[in-house]
């Protein structure tokens, strides 16, 4: 560590950074609900295309609602092929009398998420959450939410919080190739539903406009009214691109990140993203309270200060 | 007929309601959890390792599940010293659980400079010091693997508190008997065996390791075997009480290293996959020794011994 902290003494404890919503540097929205552990039962579990399956399960009554952005830890009961809980991105919250159901929207590539491809409706499965931070939707602007391949998930699930506040977006979604436009046709039902504007794009040009999201994004951008925000899901360079982008034009931008996880908790240390130089310096600052259970300047937790990140947070030469 | 056994256990000044601690590192400072586990609950909460000056920890990855466990190469994140007095401490004393902080230091100085700072403060029922990181370049498990160092030291912090003084081992040694020896010598209460084992897994894909140093630290079910070998070892060469750690999961797990003679068992890799693991461990404990007759868990501890085990007894306790 670069700087000696200064003893001071402890003021009411222990907050979050406090900085005005609707700027650049506006932190994304805290948790406000305590997580917890419970049991869901199957309620759908289909093929959703491009390698793709949707999951729904049925949660205990009190089950915290997550928000769009936030995610839970999936386990297993034993006897399971893998000991640690898979962490997944909430794609949809449908209230029912019986208790929420929780959508999620994986791709069964890894030892876990193919186990978890097995399950058939009424299987049980242990749900810990809701954890981390989400997209901070209350940032004033025309959204822009920019989805690359699955990340169109959560994203939908913003798309639907933004409508409830009466906001339209534009919804950009690309990926390498159609095919691999994954839930593309539920995605422009939902999108239709709230009155969101889907435009694509692919790689091969095979659908939408022939390039990334981010060549999407420049075409598009002049078109919008000042002011925008920016919230984008997908591969992690993807994510750096937009993040320099909406550092570049001053626009408030905000990427869900992904990391391998062990407890989802903050306890176990095991997710860091490096953050950014200038986050770094403010935080090494004695006064500055550190955001994390722990706090450290160097790196953020994926899991508690994620996994929604504000552009400026991160370093992306080390991430992108 | 099941009466709920009697768990209280001693570790030096220091009586447990139960045998069952939280792992340091594994349950963060105590609060993290407390929303669905009651840390009273609990024998006692070990908090993660504080150090002289506050730690950034390693780079990533720190974190592979290999089979039946997970590597971690966290490198020893922490606030420091002062910011653990200023804002954990104050929380884990408003817990009114059991608390033994976790020290870890790179040089004898270090942990007496840490130990002379909080070796006094109210709430701090114990001291783990950790003699066995294997994820740090300096003051790790290589540097504490030699009996003289660890007596020395030990013999240097003794004064420094009226508290528990635990001194945590590593597995990946020579001869983990002397090592103890060495700590029950320079006037440690405990000892706790074992930290995680050395373990490495690689990324075929990208000719790699899958964590962003070489090596990380073995921990879950894949351990339980080897760590319930050294705590046996360790228990038949000290008369101090041995805290028995590795890859417990349950109460089963637990009863099986207090069977071999550990006084107290800790819970870490199990509490990231299930938060209230430790307090399961507990009830699933005093489960299976009312439906086995047992009234007190003294009276389970070593029941393994003398049958199975062919070596002298020296050391063992009544």
């Amino acid at each position: 560590m670069s700087r000696r902290e200064r003893a001071r003494p402890a003021r009411g404890g222990y907050r979050p950074a406090r900085i005005p919503v609707a700027t650049a540097a506006a932190p994304p929205a805290l948790a406000k609900t305590a997580w917890r552990q419970a049991e869901a039962r199957v309620t759908l579990h289909r093929d959703a295309g491009a390698g793709h399956r949707w999951l729904e399960l049925a949660m205990p009554r009190a089950f915290p609602l997550p928000g769009a952005g936030q995610f839970v830890q999936l386990l297993l009961e034993a006897p399971a092929p893998v000991l640690l809980p898979r962490p997944m991105s909430v794609a949809l919250v449908r209230r029912a009398a019986a208790g929420p159901v929780l959508g999620f929207l994986y791709a069964p590539v890894g030892d876990g998420t193919r186990a978890l491809a097995a399950l058939d409706v009424d299987d049980r499965v242990l749900v810990l959450g809701p954890l981390g931070r989400g997209f901070p939707l209350e940032v004033e602007g025309v959204p822009v939410l920019i989805a690359g391949g699955r990340g169109v998930a959560p994203l939908l699930f913003a798309a639907e919080t933004l409508e409830r506040q009466g906001r339209r977006c534009e919804f950009l979604f690309g990926a390498r190739d159609a095919a691999h436009l994954v839930a593309l046709a539920e995605t422009r039902r939902r999108l239709d539903r709230m009155g969101g504007r889907l435009h694509l794009a692919t790689d091969d040009g095979s659908r939408g406009v022939h390039g990334t999201v981010l060549e999407l994004l420049d075409r598009i951008a002049p078109h919008l009214p000042a002011p925008r925000v920016i919230h984008a899901c997908g591969p992690h360079p993807m994510l750096a691109a937009i993040a320099r982008w909406g550092l570049r034009h001053s626009v408030p931008t905000f990427l869900a990140m992904e990391s391998i996880m062990a407890c989802g908790t903050g306890v176990c240390r095991g997710c860091p993203l490096p953050r950014s130089e200038s986050e770094r310096r403010r935080l090494s600052r004695a006064r500055a309270p550190l955001p994390s259970l722990y706090g450290n300047p160097e790196f953020a937790m994926c899991c508690t200060d994620g996994p929604v990140f504000a552009a400026h947070a991160l370093d992306w030469e080390r991430l992108g | 007929m099941s009466r709920t056994p009697d768990l209280a256990v001693r570790i030096g000044p220091l009586r447990l309601k139960n045998p069952v601690l939280t792992a340091s590192g594994t349950f963060g400072y105590g609060d993290e959890y407390a929303h669905v586990l009651d840390p009273k609950r609990l024998g006692a909460v070990i908090t993660k390792t504080v150090t002289l000056k506050p730690r950034a920890g390693n780079p990533p990855a720190r974190i592979a599940e290999t089979a039946g466990g997970m590597l971690t190469s966290i490198g020893l994140e922490n606030v420091g010293l002062e910011r653990f007095r200023r804002e954990k401490l104050p929380k884990l004393r408003a817990l009114s659980a059991t608390v033994v902080a976790s020290l870890g230091g790179e040089t004898p100085r270090e942990l007496a400079r840490l130990l002379e700072a909080l070796g006094g403060e109210p709430g701090i029922g114990g001291f783990e010091i950790n003699f066995s990181c294997p994820n740090v370049a300096r003051g790790g498990a290589i540097y504490w693997a030699h009996a003289r160092r660890l007596e020395r030291t030990l013999a240097m912090l003794r004064p420094l508190t009226r508290a528990a003084l635990i001194a945590k081992l590593s597995p990946d040694v020579t001869a983990i008997a002397e090592l103890a020896r060495g700590c029950e010598q320079g006037g440690a209460d405990a000892v706790t065996a074992v930290n995680t084992f050395v373990g490495m897994a690689v990324d075929i894909g990208g000719g790699r390791s899958r964590l962003g140093r070489a090596t990380g630290g073995l921990s879950g079910p894949a351990i339980k075997p080897l760590a319930l070998a050294r705590c046996h070892e360790v228990v038949r060469a000290v008369s101090i009480p041995v805290l028995g750690s590795g890859g417990i999961m349950n109460g089963r797990d637990a009863l099986e290293f207090i069977a071999v003679g550990a006084t107290a068992v800790q819970v870490g890799t199990a509490s990231f996959i299930r938060p209230r693991a430790a307090a399961q461990v507990v009830e699933e404990m005093a489960r299976l020794l009312a439906e086995r007759g047992i009234r007190r868990i003294e009276a389970w501890r070593g029941c393994l011994e003398p049958a199975a085990s062919p070596a002298p007894a020296a050391g063992r306790r009544a």
